[in-house]
């Protein structure tokens, strides 16, 4: 091929000397720009390491790779935040399947799940993010159309609204499984759809494919204050995630499967949070479902079949 | 892309330099544009205060008497026989709409239970042959550490709800073979003379994630 470019010409030393010294100019040019355009990874303080790299699939690990993978995480924590965790790989029990029932007659819209739940699994807190989303709704509608997330009444509450809180409904058909396409994400035998945040991608197909916009994603390296920091955690949990991976409620994995209820439980101060075991006949999520006047799972028409009951006193 | 048409050698080298010049000065510009916005290709964001920790707190917003005892906190003001007489049921008093006058000493007490003034007698409830204790209506004596029991004779189903834990706060273990559910008693979380839950400031809404400008909430009701 006879290009003009790559034609040489030894005819002519001065020719070579000046059009090597151009071609010289480009190089250093294009790798000057090259290495500005990659220097924001300069600022990626947890940039991979060969170890993370080469970790395996969560399903495929063994115990033995597993424990170093909790070696690795509790120094990056600590490295990162200065707080020693504990981190456990927690598994699911046996005839154990989750349900959650929530008490619309009584939410007062408090918020105070919200900021409970932000505090227990170590949730970024500028940007922030937030598995519960509460509904403020005008009585006499289940449209959810109609709710405002942003309500700042001085006082709950409001009379004429009921409250509505929303978060991971934990689907027994969960669409955001279906839609990843690593299988960072799974449905686990006690009914919990956990995330795998060393596993995403982070492409936010499971966003979109959430009819309850229950997933969030890092936009950034999640920003918690050390003195915040909950050091108990699990790897399926509440420990500290990466910039560009989802997150999203998982019912408190590390309190629940070490037979604890969950923090949002625990913080409403109205009681209108229930959580059980569904198999087991005597709990409360069992007489909720039997006696209640249970009303809806959110969106029911969408067929994901939610974990997650909102019902009524009266 | 065709090849360029061959030129004279003078002409092809000429041009070739252009083109890698121009391509030098190109890259060149680049590397300073990149250089020069790279440190401020991230903006601050707003500031977000962190939550108060009030909203934070497990812990029941009313104590009973039970709790104050179990703390051994100071009683003095549960003394009721330090100024009633025992043996002696105190009297009750009415205005002219048969509502009952809370005395001096007992103003604190707002008299709210029951939606239209009914139960509004002190001793529907407290024992007035002895006023440490509490009474239900067949006469049989419940002490103060005993509330759900007396509550439970008016509010069968929420009494019933309670006990499955269904109804009020819940905290400690689900799983019954790892450790206990702890269920508060009724007055941990209603005032006895006035039951309803008051109304209180909520928890500081969510942020955007981008600083916009102040938007009104829109309005939910349209």
């Amino acid at each position: 091929m006879s290009s003009p470019f790559s034609s040489p010409d030894k005819t002519s030393d001065a020719a070579m000397s000046r059009r090597n010294f151009l071609r010289g100019t480009a190089a250093l040019g294009g790798l000057t720009a090259l290495a500005a355009s990659l220097s924001p990874l300069l600022e990626l303080d947890d940039l991979t390491s060969t170890e993370k790299f080469l970790q395996k699939y969560y399903k495929e690990m063994t115990p033995d790779d597993m424990s170093k993978v909790i070696k690795r995480i509790s120094n990056e924590v600590e490295r990162q935040y200065g707080v020693r965790p504990h981190v456990r790989d927690l598994k699911p029990m046996d005839g154990v399947e989750f349900v959650y029932c929530l008490n619309l007659t009584r939410c007062i819209g408090c918020r105070k799940c919200v900021h409970a739940c932000v505090n227990e699994n170590n949730q970024s807190r500028n940007p922030e993010i937030q598995y519960i989303r509460v509904l403020k709704m005008p009585h006499g509608s289940m449209d959810v159309e109609k709710g405002n997330h942003t309500y700042d009444d001085k006082h709950v509450p409001d009379p004429g609204y009921f409250y509505m809180p929303i978060q991971c409904q934990q689907c027994h058909n969960p669409p955001c499984v279906k839609v990843c396409p690593v299988n960072a994400t799974w449905q686990e035998k006690d009914g919990i759809t956990v995330i795998d945040y060393d596993w995403c991608i982070g492409c936010r197909y499971c966003e979109a494919a959430c009819p309850y916009w229950a997933r969030r994603f890092n936009w950034t390296k999640p920003q918690i204050p050390k003195e915040r920091l909950n050091p108990n955690m699990a790897y399926l949990g509440n420990r500290p995630r990466k910039q560009g991976v989802m997150e999203k409620c998982h019912f408190c994995i590390q309190r629940t499967r070490d037979g604890r209820y969950p923090a949002c439980l625990e913080v409403c101060p109205v009681g209108a949070r229930k959580f059980g075991n569904i198999l087991d006949p005597n709990s409360e999520v069992s007489y909720i479902l039997r006696e209640k006047r249970v009303f809806i799972q959110l969106k029911e028409e969408m067929g994901t079949n939610p974990r997650f009951f909102y019902y009524f006193d009266k | 892309m065709d090849p360029l048409p061959p030129l004279p050698d003078g002409r092809n080298r000429a041009r070739t330099g252009y083109v890698l010049g121009g391509l030098a000065v190109l890259f060149v510009a680049l590397a300073m544009l990149f250089l020069s916005t790279m440190r401020e290709h991230v903006k601050p964001r707003k500031a977000i205060p962190l939550v108060d920790t009030k909203f934070l707190a497990t812990t029941p917003w009313r104590q009973t008497y039970a709790d104050l005892v179990k703390a051994k906190a100071d009683l003095s003001d549960y003394d009721c026989y330090g100024c009633h007489e025992k043996n002696k049921p105190p009297t009750l008093r009415f205005d002219e709409n048969q509502k009952i006058i809370v005395p001096q000493e007992h103003v604190n007490i707002v008299m709210g239970h029951g939606s239209h003034g009914r139960n509004n007698l002190c001793f529907n409830c407290h024992n007035d042959k002895n006023l440490t204790t509490l009474q239900v209506r067949d006469g049989r004596e419940i002490g103060f550490d005993n509330i759900p029991q007396l509550c439970g004779t008016c509010h069968g189903p929420n009494y019933r709800d309670w006990e499955a834990g269904a109804h009020g706060r819940t905290s400690g273990y689900w799983d019954r073979s790892k450790g206990d559910i702890v269920r508060l008693s009724c007055a941990n979380c209603h005032n006895p003379h006035s039951p309803r839950i008051p109304t209180r400031e909520p928890a500081p809404g969510p942020h955007a994630l981008r600083a916009v400008e102040e938007s009104k909430p829109h309005d939910a009701a349209h």
